[in-house]
């Protein structure tokens, strides 16, 4: 059983978990301002969201990667710098990891079909065309 | 006109199949590629079976500002109707399902809201005699 303000305190330590370089939070100061023991949070954390802050992290992370490099001109360097990579080759690797192709690679796929707007409809008429 | 379709935004579209089949037991209709995410439905062995849930990609920015705003107010995405609300409480417990809130009566039903590990929460509602 979850109460509302617990809800609402884990909501609110996703959108905490999702920032990145200089913003990033450590797990336990995020657990603390839930009110929760750091390994009482990552229970509850993923008894709410299906995985732990760390894996939602990492997928954020690469979900913003998806995002930046489908909606700016941005270089990859650029991109991983933005998003607190300590090195270009670290934040390639973690994002072919994560995605499947190293992020040059999906831009150039990926960046033909845009789908911002993912919905039945946009899919019976064949997608979303640009 | 029919109503044949409706649909969920989840955050991720593999673990929602597993949970929306393996637990809440569902069952696969369709699944395919549609670029780098996949068009899933899902039907109920209840019935009837062209009556379809899709499991929605929620990449589209507003779709993750709506999903969340509904689960940190507590308010739930959709609602599925059971025979027996206590049986389908316990078994889900047994399962790890988080509930938000316990069987309760609430007027001409007995409700109760969950987590569905993909962002959403989901309510289950009995009729009462």
């Amino acid at each position: 059983m979850i109460g509302p303000q617990e809800l609402r305190r884990l909501s609110r330590a996703r959108e905490l978990l999702r920032a990145c370089g200089e913003a990033r939070l450590p797990l336990r100061r995020i657990a603390r301002a839930s009110g929760l023991s750091v390994s009482h949070f990552i229970r509850r954390f993923r008894a709410v969201f299906g995985e732990t802050p760390h894996r939602f992290r990492i997928r954020a992370r690469a979900r913003q990667a998806r995002e930046l490099l489908l909606t700016t001109d941005a270089s990859v360097t650029e991109i991983s710098l933005r998003l607190g990579s300590s090195s270009l080759g670290s934040f390639s690797t973690r994002f072919a990891r994560e995605v499947g192709v190293p992020p040059s690679r999906y831009r150039a796929i990926a960046g033909r079909e845009p789908v911002e707007a993912f919905s039945c409809l946009g899919l019976m008429t064949g997608g979303p065309h640009p | 006109m029919r109503i044949k379709l409706t649909s969920i935004f989840v955050d991720d579209q593999a673990r929602a199949l597993a949970f929306y089949t393996d637990v809440l037991g569902f069952r696969k209709k369709t699944d395919f590629p549609v670029g780098e995410y996949r068009w899933i439905t899902v039907v109920s062995p209840e019935g009837p079976g062209d009556l379809e849930l899709s499991l929605e990609p929620n990449v589209n920015p507003a779709a993750r500002t709506f999903q969340e705003a509904l689960l940190a107010q507590g308010i739930p995405h959709t609602a599925f109707e059971v025979d027996d609300l206590d049986a389908e409480h316990r078994r889900l417990r047994e399962r790890g399902v988080l509930f938000t809130r316990d069987p309760a009566d609430a007027g001409p039903v007995r409700i109760a809201v969950f987590a569905d590990t993909c962002g959403n929460l989901i309510q289950l509602y009995q009729k009462r005699k």
